[in-house]
């Protein structure tokens, strides 16, 4: 179960820093203008059931990956709470911790176990892993040596793998070729299918409308609309077509 | 005991970045793992030649000496110079992924503290060239100051690296500030060498207690309760200190980054 209270997150405004020069003519404006934050979200509230799953759409920079940030809890929140029963398995940036000097089943390991597993549990499923990304010889090779399709099947038969109870996914879908796009696809709806509690970031509105129950539309940090997915799509569809 | 497997999972990633920190380092050298080595005596033998050859400076087995406190020292430099860049250079880590994020500064130190001990064998080495050798005090005293230090270098690299984050600027001052601290400290010198008027600054640095405390340990075979126990307040008071202020700004690290 996922219960997100009265979110409000906001960064400090990131311009770029002042030369030298200017700071030291400009000074006190710069000093004031520091307080400037910008805010990302504002007061956002929702819950998510137990293996029901969330649809969130919206357009760029509405907040919709700072929301999932806030959700994981690699962030916190500026204002409010956020509560999430269950394991979280993040599909936010596939292989963090990569490193390219490492094999593939060197940094399997080392992205399992920070995606919260022991290293015995990340060799038990190794074999199972390995078979899904369909490396074959190329796991025992550096993975500077592969390319970017490759790394990134890697990292998505790793995250897969985990066994979540709550998935946290910011459209990745589209991993690697066809045929192993539709593979991943099929292995990730079926463990959304599966009960799994789903928070799902997207702009494919057909995704949405196929994946998730329910929706929340973002905009400049609020929730516009929120409702039975198919609503919510087709609300957010008719808007973007006035503007 | 059996661990929970929380902990057991934490165990396994420090493991682990320690392990990627030391292997992956030199990976595609072709001396490897040698560097870490080579680099602490390399720099003896340039102070050696620069120091005792052409300055003629008086001070009997002299690459012991300078060995003697350029070891610790390299250890406490290279990971403070090593972190001020780590949050700043793991940031898709940091931002994506849940996991204590000190483990990144442990794993640092900890890799050093290695280097550390693998050079130990060069200065047993010396001593027994020039005619000494090893006594008790070495078991007691290696493992306490080892402690401290570790203490001390952890407590400041938990400060630099996120004020790194912050400030980026640090990240270019902090070698000049380690270099001064670097003649600052008695480690090519010894402390009776500086003119008294001057001596006074050397001794409000608290880094002159540690490093003396291991000279004295390898170069004179004693334990100085004296220097050990000034290093050790500095330890605690670090270490606090750096979890203090580590903890207040951790939380907004994802915004700076």
């Amino acid at each position: 179960m996922i219960k997100a209270e009265n979110l409000w997150k906001s960064y400090p405004m990131r311009r770029d820093r002042p030369g030298f020069k200017e700071f030291v003519i400009n000074a006190p404006k710069f000093l004031k203008d520091n307080n400037n934050r910008f805010w990302a979200l504002r007061g956002v509230s929702f819950e998510v059931k137990k293996g029901e799953s969330l649809g969130i759409i919206g357009r760029n920079g509405a907040g919709k990956s700072t929301l999932l940030t806030l959700l994981l809890g690699v962030a916190q929140p500026t204002e409010g709470s956020v509560t999430i029963s269950g394991k979280k398995t993040p599909l936010l940036e596939l292989g963090a911790g990569f490193h390219p000097d490492l094999t593939g089943i060197e940094n399997i390991i080392i992205n399992g176990v920070l995606l919260g597993y022991t290293e015995h549990e990340v060799r038990d499923r190794m074999n199972s892993i390995i078979a899904f990304s369909e490396l074959g010889e190329f796991i025992n090779m550096p993975i500077r040596t592969y390319s970017s399709g490759m790394v990134m099947r890697l990292a998505f038969s790793i995250a897969i793998h985990t066994s979540p109870e709550v998935l946290l996914i910011d459209e990745i879908l589209a991993v690697g070729d066809e045929s192993f796009k539709k593979k991943s696809g099929k292995a990730l709806q079926e463990l959304i299918n599966g009960g799994v509690t789903t928070v799902y970031v997207s702009h494919s509105m057909d995704a949405i409308k196929k994946t998730c129950d329910r929706a929340i539309w973002l905009e400049q940090g609020e929730i516009r609309a929120q409702g039975e997915s198919g609503f919510v799509v087709e609300e957010y569809l008719k808007a973007q077509g006035q503007a | 005991m059996r661990l929970n497997k929380k902990t057991r999972q934490q165990l396994d990633l420090l493991k682990l970045l320690i392990k990627k920190e030391i292997t992956l380092r030199y990976k595609r050298t072709y001396l490897g793992f040698l560097w870490s080595l080579l680099n602490p005596i390399l720099t003896g033998v340039v102070l050696f030649i620069a120091f005792n050859i052409f300055m003629r400076f008086e001070v009997e087995n002299f690459a012991l000496f300078v060995m003697a406190a350029l070891f610790p020292w390299t250890w406490f430099s290279a990971s403070v110079t090593m972190s001020s860049n780590v949050f700043t250079g793991n940031v898709s880590l940091i931002k994506k992924v849940i996991f204590p994020k000190q483990f990144l500064l442990l794993a640092t130190v900890i890799a050093q503290l290695v280097n550390f001990i693998f050079s130990l064998p060069v200065l047993i080495g010396l001593v027994y060239f020039y005619g000494g050798s090893l006594t008790i005090e070495w078991l007691i005293g290696i493992p306490i100051l080892i402690l401290i230090q570790f203490a001390i270098v952890y407590g400041l690299v938990l400060v630099i690296s996120v004020a790194n984050a912050y400030f980026r600027d640090l990240e270019y001052l902090i070698n000049v500030l380690i270099s001064l601290l670097f003649w600052m400290t008695p480690i090519v010198y010894p402390l009776e060498a500086v003119p008294e008027a001057y001596q006074g600054i050397l001794v409000m640095n608290p880094v002159t207690y540690l490093i003396q405390a291991w000279r004295d340990l390898f170069f004179n075979n004693t334990l100085n309760w004296n220097n050990i126990s000034i290093s050790l307040v500095t330890a605690a008071i670090v270490l606090i200190a750096g979890l203090l202020i580590f903890k207040k700004f951790e939380k907004r690290l994802d915004e700076v980054l």
